[in-house]
């Protein structure tokens, strides 16, 4: 092929847009709607994944020393605790900043504390490597000499990320039920614009075109579709999650996470669905009226 | 230029179109197909340009051998004719200019080569400014020039045309016929069919006629001879 005819059904890809003008503007709005909803799916994923993410990184080990420790041995049981399988970190809170603690979350009624010396024991703040290790890695702790008692958010943040993963699963499938929701409204709407535009393929048959010559404008003009198809939602949904973003504060474990981490992602995502899509339907939509 | 050999047509509905036609047009040739309705004039047409295929016979077309083509060569084969058609057969969303130089696009000519051509075309039908112009912007018979001039703008060696003038009044079907003579004086070989009978006696061209699939007529200066 020549690069005048490259440049040719460039112009002609172009062109048709504006020819077909409802046609295209139905087209692209079928891409965009779908698109725009897969995108929702992708930010709200993404999101998702960083907020179970949140929740795993906050999952710790409470170990409390047993008071029968001497203040000499703790720098030696802090070591022993940090050589444990699975170990991502280590903190240590004696007992004085623990009751320090416990004072300032009971501000005005503090002095319920007063006379009773110091109850709190010491204690280290343990977080393992894999989440997931939590549970095996608090036993292991337990079994530590010195160490008298453990406590981790077992129960409730479990069931809290199976939530999550549950919801994370939905999603993925509400994506597939979306892609293919979307893949029959494009079809529905490449039907319509085959039909009105056999006759066209006919005659540049007739006029003596080639089968590839016919294709190139189509595809351009499908490419063309599937990215202002993708542009328009990614337009919409930036607009969207900077004003989430900025005008909503989350509380932890909730966080967003920042717009061009996600803009990226999706963008990326939506323009290559969008150019499939079109160049698909382009396909399709040649091919059976090829044969005159 | 075109021959065709004990040419047979089955439709697959099993109409038998043509039945056993030979005939020869020599380069230069102006010839009229004839004939009453269903007789398979245009079956014969269609078979010159290969849109149907024969179901016995032979068929050359300046050097082609048309039922031997394959997929990929016919479209090389149909940019050595120049087709028209009765319902004009333009593309409704290009404007003329566009429709004709689309023609020459298909073989790749430069640009300049397409502006040069296009406008030497339209001067030659009479639509000098109308280039820009959408078909529907034209009558009927200033559409059926556009595509005679879409027909010529690759200067091939034949024009086939079908009821050029079916859609046409007399004064429109006189002016394309007169387009065919002028083509046909440079040299061009012209077939129409055609159910226009003053336009065939004033002419006094050859004249195929065609009854039931076989040629029963084949008149040097002939005449329509159908009471219709
Ligand atoms: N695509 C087709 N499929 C089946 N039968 C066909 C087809 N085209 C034509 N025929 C049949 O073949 C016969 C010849 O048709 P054709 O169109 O060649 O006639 P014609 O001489 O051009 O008639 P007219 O003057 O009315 O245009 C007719 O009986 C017609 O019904
Ligand atoms: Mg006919």
């Amino acid at each position: 092929m020549k690069i005048r005819t490259a440049g040719r059904h460039t112009r002609e890809g172009f062109k048709n847009l504006f020819r077909n003008g409802w046609m295209t503007f139905a087209s692209i709005s079928a891409v965009a709607v779908t698109l725009l909803i897969l995108g929702i799916a992708i930010i709200l994923t993404l999101n998702i994944q960083n907020l179970s993410t949140n929740i795993e990184n906050q999952l710790q080990i409470n170990a409390y020393v047993s008071d029968s420790v001497p203040a000499t041995a703790l720098k030696g049981l802090e070591q022993e605790l940090f050589a444990l399988q699975g170990v991502r970190s280590i903190k240590f809170i004696s007992k004085a900043q623990a009751l320090l603690a416990m004072k300032k979350q009971l501000q005005q009624n503090s002095n319920l504390l007063d006379g009773l010396g110091n109850p709190l024991p010491n204690e280290f703040v343990i977080q393992a490597i894999d989440p997931s290790q939590t549970v095996s890695l608090a036993q292991a702790v337990k079994a530590t000499p010195g160490i008298q008692n453990v406590q981790y958010g077992q129960s409730y943040i479990n069931k809290f990320l199976a939530v999550i993963s549950a919801v994370r699963d939905a999603a993925f499938i509400f994506i597939i039920v979306l892609l293919v929701m979307g893949v029959f409204l494009i079809s529905n709407t490449i039907k319509i614009t085959i039909f009105t535009r056999r006759r066209e393929i006919e005659i540049m048959k007739l006029v003596g075109a080639t089968d590839g010559f016919i294709r190139g404008p189509f595809f351009v003009e499908g490419t063309l579709m599937g990215i202002v198809g993708a542009l328009v939602p990614a337009l919409i949904l930036n607009e969207l999650y900077q004003w989430l973003v900025t005008s909503v504060t989350p509380f932890p474990p909730f966080s967003f996470l920042p717009l061009a981490f996600v803009m990226q992602r999706t963008v990326i995502v939506l323009i290559l669905c969008g150019v499939f899509m079109g160049l698909w339907g382009s396909i399709v939509s040649v091919r059976r009226f090829l044969r005159v | 230029m075109i021959e065709m050999q004990d040419v047979w047509k089955e439709y697959g509905n099993g109409i038998a179109a043509l039945s056993g036609v030979s005939v020869q047009i020599k380069q230069g040739d102006f010839c009229f197909v004839v004939g009453p309705s269903g007789a398979g004039k245009s079956t014969f047409i269609k078979l010159m340009y290969r849109e149907e295929r024969p179901t016995k016979g032979h068929i050359f077309v300046g050097g082609f051998n048309i039922e031997r083509l394959r997929e990929r060569q016919i479209p090389i084969m149909r940019r050595h004719i120049g087709v028209v058609f009765q319902d004009y057969k333009l593309l409704p969303k290009m404007t003329v200019a566009e429709n004709i130089a689309f023609a020459l696009e298909v073989i790749e000519a430069s640009r300049r080569t397409i502006n040069r051509r296009v406008a030497e075309v339209l001067d030659l039908v009479g639509l000098v400014g109308k280039g820009k112009m959408l078909p529907q912007e034209l009558s009927g018979g200033e559409q059926q020039r556009v595509g005679v001039a879409r027909a010529l703008v690759n200067k091939p060696s034949v024009i086939i045309a079908d009821e050029p003038t079916g859609n046409l009044d007399p004064e429109n079907s006189w002016a394309i016929l007169k387009l065919f003579e002028r083509v046909n004086d440079q040299g061009t070989t012209i077939v129409m069919a055609t159910h226009n009978r003053e336009l065939v006696n004033a002419c006094r061209k050859r004249v195929i006629a065609i009854e039931h699939g076989q040629i029963a007529r084949d008149e040097e200066r002939g005449e329509y001879g159908y009471e219709d």
